[in-house]
């Protein structure tokens, strides 16, 4: 009999000091990353990485989550997307992390993440472009992004359109998942939008766009949109230009909105719009904009710690990591807590824009965040405020 | 009509950029009977060096794009003393296997030491244009194919009236007879990796004004022009020239007439059933192994 109480006890230790260590591992709160920061997204992943850094040193400063400090998890994806899905299940069965943010800086990768967390049920905030990221949103609960979508981004230029009275468009499109989504998209949205749609694509790794061009010239297209976030754009600016075509309305995608970019298309870039968000021209912004500010005061702190500009991609990884730590912070350790949490954030005001998520809605951003931006005299500025 | 011409001119343009990579692929096999996996990334170099010089040092472009190839003729010169003469065998499978770990390494070196922004310059002429029947091209594009043209009559009065060319290409074909005869097999060698790295250099130093250059390009720059020498036929000079050519001009069509949406598919598609109809290529000398 008193055998079975030591036995007894002793089971009940170790059940009592296997719970501590649970709960002492609760009390670390962890964020894994994967960003691409070698390979051709590279050029994106650095400065993303940058805007973490930023939004991890400014919460573990102000107590971390509940007074535990954030514990930082970063993998280089290498712009691929089976190095990107080792990290993953990395960061969930050896790092253990609370949440993931970042997936690779490339749509492809973000959605070949998404299978994996979700089974994993953690949550996975993208900062990756593409709508089909977290949708159907049934299907991922635990998905979100802090990025505009491509179907708001369509919806504003439409609005841009009407001013112009512009009813045809060519669709210039890379053949990566950035490109491809946003071809989807459009063909799903046209007849709504009243848009009539040429479709064109070239490879990230082209070095001549002049028969995609010479077809759109041939057309009556009055707008050419062009969707890539690899230096082919330039490409696009120059032969463009070369070709003509500046007798059309010609607009880069918000993927392309990088100050780099500008300055190797150099004399053509003046002759091509880009769609963006606010971030990139927070000084042209009407006081009135509640963004105006805080855009302001990231630009300063990223400034004064990189000693350069900060772009687009630098606010949105800033805005999930932020987003994620409301949520960690409210979710108290919990997963569906957590994810509930971040379904309930509303009106949120990050650098790139006002955050509204939803049950059915699971990226924050909407058209009324996106506007037209110019180059001009080596900086971006507002072309088109709504 | 100049809708034609426009997408006829850009196949030539982007099919010389080809043919010019070839040549390097050529110079290497001739000589040593391997094939360079690192010819993109000495192309890839010399145009990230030629950005450097240019940025860096004020130079014009035309010296910053000698200076480059040179550099990158050195590079060559050190990667194969460094690591294909210590080689016990000099079979072209070894060298072949070694050239795919010279590609990585310079990749990665390239990366680390130049940065990972895409870089370009203005052209030789600047970077103006100039019009062809309602057509235009860049002035650049007409030096691409100039020196394309220049490059592959030079290398071909190198490999057929010179000394040293001839000595090279009886090494590649039989080198114990070679040696018999007093060519040092070491020799060769390290001279065709100079060469083949010095026009890969000088390649990449002039098609980085149209195509941009960033550290990840030479991939797919070799790639290509592989396809092209091999459609042309490896280790003829006047093959590498047509292979790129048709390749170049291949994908503008189809991306011009037919669809955009798959013209790398096409243009493949095109390459495997020429090498299944003619596995020498276009313009290559059928082979003939005596068992």
């Amino acid at each position: 009999m008193k055998k079975n109480h030591y036995l007894i006890n002793g089971l009940l230790a170790l059940t009592m000091s296997l719970s501590i260590t649970q709960s002492y591992a609760k009390n670390n709160v962890s964020i894994g990353t994967i960003l691409s920061t070698t390979g051709p997204a590279a050029f994106l992943g650095e400065d993303m990485k940058a805007g973490m850094e930023i939004a991890i040193e400014e919460i573990n400063a102000a107590g971390g989550v509940n007074g535990a400090p954030v514990e930082w998890v970063f993998y280089d994806a290498e712009s691929q997307t089976n190095k990107a899905v080792a990290s993953t299940r990395r960061l969930l069965s050896q790092d253990k992390v609370d949440m993931i943010v970042g997936g690779g800086n490339m749509s492809g990768i973000a959605m070949a993440m998404v299978p994996l967390t979700t089974q994993a049920k953690v949550p996975f905030i993208s900062t990756e472009g593409s709508l089909a990221i977290v949708s159907p949103v049934e299907e991922r609960p635990w998905t979100f992004k802090s990025t505009v979508d491509d179907k708001q981004v369509f919806l504003r230029l439409k609005d841009y359109f009407d001013k112009k009275n512009i009813k045809k468009i060519a669709l210039l499109h890379d053949t990566s998942g950035f490109g491809q989504a946003a071809a989807e998209e459009l063909k799903a949205l046209s007849d709504e939008l009243g848009l009539e749609v040429i479709y064109e694509a070239f490879a990230p790794t082209d070095t001549d766009l002049t028969p995609q061009l010479t077809r759109i010239k041939n057309s009556d297209a009055q707008a050419v949109l062009c969707w890539t976030v690899t230096p082919a754009g330039v490409i696009f600016n120059k032969q463009a230009t070369q070709l003509g075509l500046t007798d059309r309305t010609l607009i880069h995608s918000y993927g392309f909105v990088s100050q780099k970019y500008m300055e190797l298309a150099s004399d053509t870039a003046q002759n091509v719009l880009l769609v963006s968000v606010k971030f990139p021209v927070g000084n042209d912004l009407p006081d009135s904009d509640p963004q105006k500010a805080i855009i302001q005061s990231l630009t300063k702190k990223f400034e004064e710690k990189y000693h350069r500009k900060p772009n687009q991609y630098v606010a949105q990884t800033y805005d999930a990591i932020m987003l994620a730590h409301k949520a960690l912070t409210n979710g108290q350790g919990e997963r569906e807590k957590t994810r509930q949490a971040l379904e309930n954030i509303q009106n949120y005001h990050g650098v790139g824009g006002t955050f509204n998520f939803s049950k059915e809605h699971h990226s924050g951003l909407s058209k009324g965040d996106i506007v037209l931006i110019k180059w001009e005299d080596g900086q971006f500025r507002l072309a088109d405020y709504q | 009509m100049s809708s034609t011409i426009q997408i006829i001119i850009s196949g030539l343009g982007t099919g010389s950029i080809y043919a010019l990579i070839a040549v390097g692929f050529n110079i290497i096999f001739k000589s040593t009977g391997a094939l360079n996996f690192a010819q993109g990334e000495w192309v890839m170099m010399g145009g990230i060096l030629a950005a450097f010089c240019f940025g860096n040092f004020d130079l014009p472009v035309w010296q910053a794009c000698i200076l480059a190839g040179l550099a990158v003729a050195l590079v060559g010169a050190i990667t194969e003393r460094v690591l294909i003469h210590p080689l016990l065998n000099h079979t072209p499978f070894a060298i072949t296997l070694v050239t795919v770990g010279i590609s990585l390494l310079t990749k990665s070196l390239v990366m680390l030491g130049l940065g990972k922004n895409p870089v370009g310059y203005p052209g030789i002429s600047g970077q103006g244009f100039t019009s062809f029947w309602g057509a235009s091209i860049t002035l650049q594009t007409l030096w691409i194919l100039g020196i394309t043209f220049i490059l592959m009559i030079l290398t071909h009065l190198f490999f057929n009236h010179t000394r040293w060319g001839c000595a090279m290409r009886a090494a590649a074909a039989n080198p114990g007879a070679a040696a018999l005869v007093g060519i040092r097999h070491s020799r060769v060698v390290l001279g065709s990796f100079i060469i083949a790295a010095g026009v890969g250099g000088l390649a990449g130093t002039i098609i980085t004004p149209v195509t941009l250059m960033s550290y990840d390009s030479g991939a797919m720059l070799g790639f290509k022009s592989f396809s092209a020498a091999m459609l042309g036929g490896l280790g003829s000079l006047v093959g590498a020239m047509a292979g790129g050519i048709t390749l170049g001009l291949l994908e503008s069509l189809v991306s011009g007439y037919v669809t955009s949406q798959f013209k790398d598919a096409v243009a493949f598609f095109v390459l495997l059933l020429v090498l299944v109809l003619r596995p020498q290529g276009l313009l290559g000398k059928a082979e003939v192994n005596k068992v």
